[in-house]
């Protein structure tokens, strides 16, 4: 018997993380991704502590437009300013706004809808209509207008704004997630055991649906990164002294720079299709991973 | 005061319809079931599906809402959810039907058998650990696999996982909600014996509820039998298995198939004599709507719902 337990012992059981790994580096194009999208992150925030984002935005007028050269990497736009500067700060931007989104909007949301669809009957119907009223509020509209009223607005504040109207679709999907899982044998048996209403919505029913957390938080995540891209490349995102992504895409408005100032434009066009096709080959390999039947490694 | 004693218990599910949603009428799941339960022994509840048998029992540890009725426990009224405290979750136990999805997927072994022990005692890693081997020991699960997942199981080791669970808080009553019908056969007999045995060591009280006839002959010091969310027939094994007085217990008992070919035209005649009698005498043993009559004690006993005569 004490032969036995030693033995355990040893046995160390893999953990959570040591899965997901293991899943990634079983696949290459999303193994390809993660390196990718580390790199650009590690290379995008660490180079941004070392530009002056002040100066980079600085107006140059004897630099207008010039083609990429050995002192501008990738040239520069119509007010003289270095366009390789702005798409590093661009992208970091970018990058910190979709994840801050993401991550807000996301805990929000999977807590109120796994609640909501926990409890069910009338704590359900209360919650899924504060949704509804959230829901048909033009949201887009409320930015616009939530933009042109402050002058200035943070990375964070920009976050949490529209992190406030991006948090319905998950509890929905969350909601009814787990009002088909508080009817499985294992939840109802939880409560024979007399384990309390939060740990079997936080230890036992969420870690069955992590697998649809990590999906949709994944594909949120480029959605989100695709939202500020949006809203920027409109007008309504951030002004050209914050450079993001979305910003150095409006550039493109203009036929001339479309046309003959590729520089400009065409290299954060293909890091905003980069970045979302990375992110969603990593969530693909992290659905799989979540769930042991789909696992390759 | 009895072990366990259950009063005109009636579980009804509302239906819901028409303009506004609201309740047009009720299925009448349990209606108006009593029974009491000793210590020790085994009682067997039967039935077809759908008849309320399973309702019954999760309505006893709490999992249904009861519409009426009362459920004393050791004396304690427990019928209302709040009553249900942290004595009563330890005492009562439940085994589910279905192995495959009364585990938790996402958890190992040591996890499962373990969270009744972290709800109710304290223990180190270490005598948490040591606990849970114990009780694999006991259910003939090899201890070390408590790191495995439960799909790496089988339905029989599954559902003995499930059994040590439900025996970790040392309980007094354990309601088994058909625990080996989704088991092939030789499983079913491993974990039916298994289940005996533990009852010895541990003094345990099983309300077994099965379909399966031959399982409550084998397992089951009590038996009583229900239609359509009714009692039929209560009664020892040997009153209801010999003397049968209910037609629809005289069905399900005609109906267990026996493999001897010599007795095979006896049988068929006997099926025969008991369909017949089925058909002309519907009348006296079932109501206008189909439903069974009160029990009528006909035994110290045994009781047979039969209308009452004037």
């Amino acid at each position: 018997m004490e032969a036995d337990t030693v033995e355990i012992v040893e046995q160390k059981s893999p953990s959570s993380l040591s899965i997901l790994l293991r899943e990634l580096i079983r696949d290459k194009l999303a193994l390809i991704s993660l390196i990718f999208l580390i790199l650009i992150a590690g290379f995008v925030f660490g180079l941004s502590l070392f530009l002056d984002q002040a100066e980079i935005v600085t107006v140059d007028l004897f630099a207008i437009n010039a083609p990429p050269s050995d002192q501008f990497i990738l040239g520069t736009d119509y007010g003289g300013r270095d366009v390789f500067g702005q798409l590093i700060i661009g992208t970091r931007n970018s990058l910190a706004i979709g994840i801050l989104v993401t991550l807000i909007s996301g805990i929000f949301g999977i807590a109120y809808g796994v609640v909501s669809g926990y409890f069910g009957g009338h704590v359900d119907n209360a919650l899924m209509r504060i949704i509804d009223f959230f829901m048909v509020l033009p949201f887009l509209l409320i930015i616009i207008v939530f933009v042109s009223m402050t002058s200035n607005y943070s990375i964070v504040s920009f976050s949490l704004i529209m992190a406030a109207f991006s948090w319905m679709g998950i509890a929905r999907l969350i909601r009814s997630k787990a009002l088909q899982e508080k009817e499985l044998d294992y939840a109802q048996a939880s409560k024979t055991l007399g384990t309390s209403n939060f740990n079997i919505i936080f230890k036992q029913v969420l870690p069955n649906i992590t697998s649809l957390i990590i999906v949709t938080m994944t594909l949120n995540l480029a959605s989100n990164i695709g939202l500020e891209s949006g809203l920027s490349f409109l007008g309504f995102g951030f002004p050209e002294d914050t450079p993001s992504l979305g910003t150095l895409l409006s550039y493109a408005r203009n036929p001339q720079t479309l046309e003959f100032r590729w520089w400009i434009w065409a290299p954060a066009a293909i890091l905003i299709l980069l970045l979302m096709l990375s992110v969603r080959n990593v969530g693909e390999a992290l659905r799989r991973a979540a769930d042991a039947r789909q696992r390759r490694g | 005061m009895s072990f366990l004693e259950v009063k005109d218990l009636q579980v009804y599910f509302p239906i819901k319809g028409g303009i506004f949603n609201r309740t047009v009428d009720y299925i009448k799941a349990v209606d108006g079931v009593s029974f009491e339960l000793e210590q020790g022994k085994t009682y067997g509840l039967v039935g077809e599906s759908g008849s309320g048998k399973s309702t019954t029992g999760r309505a006893i540890i709490g999992l249904e809402e009861v519409t009426s009725g009362q459920i004393f426990f050791e004396g304690k009224d427990i019928t209302d959810k709040k009553a249900k405290n942290k004595n009563f979750r330890k005492d009562v136990q439940m085994i589910f039907q279905d192995p495959y999805s009364s585990l938790n997927p996402r958890k190992r072994v040591l996890d499962i058998v373990a969270e009744p022990l972290r709800n109710f005692e304290k223990l180190s890693k270490q005598e948490e650990k040591k606990r849970v081997q114990e009780l694999l020991d006991i259910v003939n699960v090899s201890t070390d696999s408590i790191y495995k997942y439960p799909h790496e199981f089988s339905g029989g080791q599954r559902q003995r996982i499930g059994v040590a669970r439900a025996i970790a808080l040392k309980p007094k009553l354990i309601i088994a909600d058909e625990p080996v019908s989704a088991l092939d056969v030789s499983v079913q007999a491993q974990v039916l014996n298994f289940l005996q045995e533990i009852q010895k060591e541990l003094n345990l009280t099983y309300l077994f509820i099965s379909h399966d006839l031959g399982v409550v002959k084998h397992m089951c010091d009590n038996i009583s039998i229900m239609y359509k969310g009714r009692y039929v027939e209560q009664g020892s094994t040997k009153d209801i298995f010999e003397n049968p007085q209910h037609i629809y217990t005289k069905r399900l008992i005609a109906a267990i198939p026996d493999i001897d070919p010599k007795n095979r035209d006896k049988q068929f005649k006997f099926r025969q004599e008991v369909a017949k009698e089925y058909r002309e005498s519907y009348d006296t043993y079932f109501d206008g709507d189909g439903l069974a009559f009160g029990l009528q004690s006909i035994s110290n006993t045994h009781k047979v719902a039969l209308p009452e005569k004037g």
